[in-house]
This record gives structure tokens, C-alpha cells and sequence, in this order.
């Protein structure tokens, strides 16, 4: 009966675990299988006959720690920003905003997503170019001497990651916000909290979860990106997804990127970790901050 | 930001309402109300869904703005002051709990935006919980409450404030009778010493009559009668009044003499006709349950007559239906001790005093 009834709950969520398997857990295992082996000569991409760490060893050179500490860089800076600019629009969407308009809002936060990655990243290359409007225009303002200096720089990359990344924070930002919910912010009001007590110690309290999952979304798949670092950054810009994709691509050494690629999953999910411990220690900290500690204690 | 500072029992918690509107899009909430509630005074808004009980509350508490009108606290305006600035607290129908906070720090929360030393914020918030029952709870996350704990929290968390005025929208409708009447006197005695003026919504008129000083009953965002509760209960300004405080009778009839009106079932006495009602004309008249008897023999004084529909044990009365000739439904409460000895089909008299009768003008 029981096993009966356990098989049905597996057919039914069979498309779930589908997927998860076949473009998941199988990819990743198949990189993971490859990191271990070797390019055999110039014209076979990789074997596996002989296995190794020795790939391991070689990706980690000095470029590579280099580079990575680099995206890391970029990654935890342009998360942070995305962060800056969503939290204050994300709370002006689900508070400040008439309901009527909000739908609106949200489909012309989510536009850019309705155009290619690389296409929306290469207008970016346009607008920053030193001969290109923007540079014409702050020129004509005098807020710059001479052209605009910033295409194929660090700066341009890390513009270009928070104009690709912002809509996956300002979403999640915005539901956690909205779920707060006005009555509890009217509650607060009533018993004496001003707007900015009101934010820091209930709406945005609240909002952790959501600000958690922007993070997330915002920070893993920029940590990998590639595309914006190629076309922005030039010779200077240059993020490890870049690394990966050379080996895969121009060198076809598929057992180094795959090496590469394990090591820089790795890292991020350590710097992920680092950074989970981080606000779990500063929550504990502002839990008890907060706590009431009654004198005759719960009798 | 000394209008934050903590108030004092002695301070002047009057509220005046000045011809205060609030519409909604072509919707009128609230529609030139005038109300002048005293300073320690226990005042309850009673009236149907939708009359505008909350909105009222709203805009005393600082959530809507009036679209016309001023709201006076302690005799100074408001209107211009935010919330987190009006001497005020509430109590909300929806309870609005802090979801990421324990009971106690919900309670603690209105004490620490006014920095209240420490340790008096845990010997207030402990006395406020012991008040509401919620001291074994104090640990908890509201989420893990029932309807009736949650309330209760919501409860404790305006009055540990202890603002001149309490506005209340509800606050007791999620718990069961018998915590309801212990939290009733306990609220009633509380708001006693402490002198809070509170301003109490509810449906239940039984709640409403047992707690205030006077009664406001609403309709359609307008007032229709403010006055003590035995002045709403014995003599309601109106026919929506007297329908909403208590059961009543209405039989319609038209003005015979001064002294009488005409029914489809025959002729009822009369003790006074209210102005402007004149012979001839048709009103509604009401009498409450509480006062009909019923027997089983013609009674000395004029009476109606009818069948016996319907008897009911209430607990602390028995409740006759009694069906007329004309088709009209009377009701009747009896205390067990004083009812005849009756059966459905039965036919019977329904009697009563003729100064119980009230007279409405008919409505138009
Ligand atoms: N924000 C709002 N927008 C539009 N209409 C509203 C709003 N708030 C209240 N109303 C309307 O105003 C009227 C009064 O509502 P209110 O909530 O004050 O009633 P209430 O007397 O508190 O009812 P209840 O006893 O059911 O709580 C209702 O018709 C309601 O639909
Ligand atoms: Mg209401």
C-alpha cells in the first residue's frame, strides 16, 4: 500500500525530477567527469582513459585568481547596487504607487528581458562609445572634458552587470515588500514609529526574504557571466566566465574549462556561504536587539 | 516631538468631530458627521457592515485624510498630523501583528519608539500581557496563535501605551462568550482607572449596552442617534434604531385619534404621538420582544390576536412566535418563570404596556 502510493507520488512529479535530472544534475556531472581528465593533442577536445586533479592544479594560476578576485569584485559590487537602486523603487512600486498602474510598471521593468541578452548589451556599447550621444551630450553639458572615456573599461562592465541583472532584483524586492503589507506599516505609524523606523524595523525586516532571493539571483548567474564582460570590458574587463568559455571554445582544452568551471562554482558557492553566515549573524544580532525580557518570565 | 511623549492619565482625551465626509470614488463613507466625545468617556459606534464604522476610526487614527471637516483631540486639531504623531492608539479588525516578532516585542514595540527605559518597558509589557491572559505566550510568534490570542495581543499592544484615546474597531469579535465577558468588565474597569476615552466599534449591541457611557448608532456614514445606552434602548430616535437596538415589532398602522392607531388586526392604544404626526397618517410602530406577553385568556386591556407559530428555549427566555390573522409576525420574549403553559396552534392575546409602544413616522 505504502509503496504503492509513494510510486504514484514519483509519476506525478515526474516532469519535476525530469528536468532536474536531464538538464541539471547530468550536465553538471558530465563537467564534473571531464575536470578529471586531459586534452590528448591539438585536435581531440578532451579523453578521459587517465584521470587526474592535474587540470585542477593548472587552472589555478596566478591569471586565474586573479581574474576571479576581479569578478568577485564586480560580482559584490554590482549585486550591492543592484540592491541600492532596487530597494527604493521596489518600495515605491508596492507602496507609493496607485494599484491601478502597477501592472504597467511591471511590464516595462521586465522589457529589457523581452530583447537578447547580447543585443541589449550591445546598445550599451553604442551609448558608452566616446563618439556616441551620451559622450556628445555631457560633453555639450560640461560635465566631461574631452570624450567619454568608459567603453572597454572595468566601469563599463560593472554598468553593463547591474543594467542585465537589476529586473532579478527589483521583482523579488517588490513581492517581499508589497507582502508586508500596508496594514502592518498603519500599525506601526499608530503606535508611534515615523517612516524611516517604520522601514528599518518592519518593512524591510520583513523584506529579508525577498532581499535574500535577489541577492541570489542577481550575484550567481553574474558571477558566471561572460557575454557582458566580452562585449563591454575589452582587453581590461575580464570576468573568469570569459576563462571558461576560452577553453571551451578557442583553446577546445574541454578538460581544463570544465576544471575551471567546477573551481569557480565552488568559489562562488563559498562566497555565497561566507555571505549567508554574515546576515545570519547580523539578524541574531538585531533579534536580540529587540528582545523583551520579561521580569516575572513566562509563569 | 513632545506631542509623542507619554500622556498622562489626567490628560484631556476629548475627541470632537466636526462635520467630517470621506468619500470613496461616488461612494460616501462617511457623510458631516458631528460628534463630541468627552474626555474618559466610553463611547461605542454600533451600527450594520459597511455603515462606516472604520473610515471613522481611520481618519481619527490618521490613515485617511477627511475630505471635508476637522478632528479635534484634547481640543487641538489633527488633521495635519501624521499618525506616528497623534496621541492615539488602535486596536485594528484585522489585528495587523508584527509577523516577524514575539508577542512581547509586539507589545514592547509602541514603548520603544517613545524610549521608555528598559526595564520599566518589561514590567509594563508584562502587566499588559497579564492583562490580556497572554503572559504564558509571550514567546511566541503571532502566527502561532488562534484568532482569539491574536486579538488579544492586539489588545495589549495599544493599552500598554496607555494613549489619552483608544480607538477600538472590534476588538472582541474572534473570542468565545466566555472570555469575551471576562475581557469586557476587565477592559470596562481598566478604562475606568486609567481614564482612557475609548471609541468602540461593534456589531454586537448586547456589548455595546453593557460597556458604554453612550452609544453612537450609525448608518449609511450618517449618525442616527447619539445618546446614553438607556436612552438608545428605551427611546430610539428613530425606527433604524430601535430595529437595530434589540428585537423588535413593527406593525404598520395609521393614526386613528391621539390616543390610538388603527392595524389590519384592530385597534392598539397609544401614549404619545411624537411631533408632527398627526391623525390620519401612517406610521410604524415598535414594540421590543422583552416587553409582549403572551396568554393564553383575553387580557383586561386591548390586545391582538393570533396563532401560536413557533416557541424557542433561549436559555434565559422563551421565544413565541406568535402569526396574526393579517399575516403579521410577532415576537415575543418571556423569562421562563412567568411563561404560560403553551403549544404550538394554540391561539393566543399578545399584550402590552402602552407607554412600551413607540411611533415612528412611516418611512417615505
Ligand atoms: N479604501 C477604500 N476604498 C473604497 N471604498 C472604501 C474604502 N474603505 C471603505 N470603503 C467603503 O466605505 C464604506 C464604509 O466602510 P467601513 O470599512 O468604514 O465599514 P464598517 O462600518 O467598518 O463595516 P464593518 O462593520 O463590516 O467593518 C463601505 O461601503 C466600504 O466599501
Ligand atoms: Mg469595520
Amino acid at each position: 500500500m505504502a509503496r504503492r502510493k509513494v510510486n504514484g507520488y514519483a509519476a506525478i512529479g515526474f516532469p519535476t525530477w525530469a528536468y532536474v535530472v536531464f538538464f541539471f544534475i547530468v550536465p553538471l556531472a558530465l563537467v564534473l567527469w571531464y575536470s578529471f581528465g586531459y586534452k590528448p593533442d591539438l585536435f581531440t577536445a578532451h579523453a578521459n582513459d587517465i584521470l587526474s586533479f592535474d587540470r585542477y592544479a593548472e587552472a589555478l594560476d596566478a591569471t586565474f585568481v586573479g581574474t576571479f578576485w576581479n569578478t568577485l569584485r564586480i560580482g559584490v559590487i554590482g549585486t550591492l547596487l543592484c540592491l541600492i537602486i532596487a530597494l527604493p523603487f521596489a518600495y515605491w512600486l508596492a507602496v507609493k504607487m496607485n494599484p491601478k498602474w502597477r501592472p504597467l510598471a511591471l511590464a516595462l521593468v521586465l522589457v529589457p528581458f523581452w530583447t537578447n541578452f547580447l543585443v541589449r548589451t550591445l546598445g550599451w556599447q553604442i551609448v558608452l562609445s566616446p563618439r556616441g550621444f551620451l559622450s556628445d551630450a555631457l560633453q555639450n553639458l560640461g560635465i566631461i572634458h574631452g570624450r567619454l572615456d568608459i567603453l572597454y573599461t572595468q566601469s563599463a562592465v560593472q554598468l553593463g552587470v547591474v543594467y542585465n541583472y537589476l529586473p532579478l532584483m527589483i521583482l523579488p524586492l517588490y513581492v517581499a515588500i508589497d507582502r508586508a503589507g500596508r496594514p502592518l506599516r498603519e500599525a506601526s505609524a499608530d503606535l508611534g514609529a515615523n517612516r524611516w523606523k517604520t522601514l528599518f524595523t518592519v518593512t524591510l525586516p520583513l523584506a529579508v526574504p525577498g532581499i535574500a532571493s535577489g541577492c541570489l539571483l542577481v550575484f550567481i548567474p553574474l558571477m558566471g557571466d561572460y557575454i557582458t564582460a566580452s562585449v563591454l570590458g575589452g582587453a581590461q574587463g575580464n570576468m573568469i566566465g570569459q576563462l571558461v568559455a576560452s577553453q571551451f571554445n578557442t583553446a577546445q582544452n574541454w578538460a581544463l574549462g570544465s576544471a575551471m568551471a567546477v573551481l569557480l562554482m565552488v568559489f562562488t558557492a563559498a562566497a555565497v556561504i561566507v555571505f549567508g553566515a554574515a546576515g545570519l549573524i547580523i539578524r541574531s544580532l538585531v533579534r536580540r536587539s529587540r528582545r523583551v525580557q520579561l521580569q516575572g518570565g513566562a509563569a | 516631538m513632545s506631542n509623542t511623549s507619554p500622556t498622562r492619565p489626567e490628560a484631556d482625551g476629548s475627541v470632537s468631530l466636526v462635520g467630517i465626509t470621506k468619500t470613496f470614488g461616488n461612494a460616501t463613507a462617511v457623510d458631516h458627521i458631528d460628534l463630541e466625545v468627552r474626555s474618559g468617556e466610553f463611547i461605542s459606534l454600533l451600527g450594520p457592515s459597511g455603515c462606516g464604522k472604520t473610515t471613522l476610526l481611520r481618519m481619527i487614527a490618521g490613515f485617511e485624510q477627511p475630505d471635508e471637516g476637522d478632528i479635534l483631540v484634547g481640543g487641538a486639531s489633527v488633521v495635519d498630523l501624521p499618525p506616528h504623531r497623534r496621541p492615539v492608539n488602535t486596536v485594528f479588525q484585522s489585528y495587523a501583528l508584527f509577523p516577524h516578532m514575539t508577542v512581547a516585542e509586539n507589545v514592547a514595540y509602541g514603548l520603544r519608539q517613545r524610549r521608555v527605559p528598559k526595564d520599566e518597558i518589561a514590567r509594563r509589557v508584562q502587566d499588559s500581557l497579564a492583562l490580556a491572559q497572554m503572559v504564558d505566550f509571550a514567546d511566541r510568534k503571532p502566527t502561532t496563535l488562534s484568532g482569539g490570542q491574536q486579538q488579544r495581543v492586539a489588545l495589549a499592544r495599544a493599552l500598554v501605551n496607555r494613549p489619552k484615546v483608544l480607538l477600538l474597531d472590534e476588538p472582541m469579535s474572534a473570542l468565545d462568550r466566555k472570555l469575551r465577558e471576562e475581557m469586557q468588565i476587565e477592559l470596562k474597569l481598566l478604562q475606568r482607572e486609567l481614564g482612557i476615552t475609548f471609541i468602540f466599534v461593534t456589531h454586537d449591541q448586547a456589548e455595546a449596552l453593557s460597556m458604554s457611557d453612550r452609544v453612537v448608532v450609525m448608518e449609511k456614514g450618517a449618525v442616527q442617534q447619539l445618546g446614553t445606552t438607556e436612552e438608545v434602548y428605551r427611546d430610539p430616535a428613530n425606527a433604524f434604531v430601535a430595529g437595530f437596538i434589540g428585537k423588535q415589532n413593527f406593525i404598520d398602522a395609521t393614526v386613528s385619534s391621539p390616543d390610538a392607531l388603527t392595524t389590519a388586526d384592530g385597534s392598539i392604544p397609544l401614549h404619545r404621538l411624537p411631533q408632527g404626526v398627526t391623525s390620519g397618517s401612517s406610521v410604524r410602530a415598535a414594540v421590543r420582544a422583552e416587553v409582549v406577553q403572551v396568554s393564553a385568556q383575553r387580557p383586561n386591556g386591548p390586545a391582538l390576536q393570533g396563532t401560536l407559530a413557533g416557541i424557542s428555549f433561549l436559555g434565559d427566555s422563551i421565544q413565541y412566535v406568535v402569526l396574526t390573522a393579517s399575516g403579521l409576525e410577532l415576537i415575543a420574549r418571556v423569562s421562563p418563570d412567568r411563561a404560560e403553559h403553551l403549544s404550538t396552534g394554540d391561539t393566543v392575546w399578545c399584550s402590552w404596556d402602552a407607554s412600551e409602544l413607540r411611533v415612528f413616522e412611516a418611512a417615505a
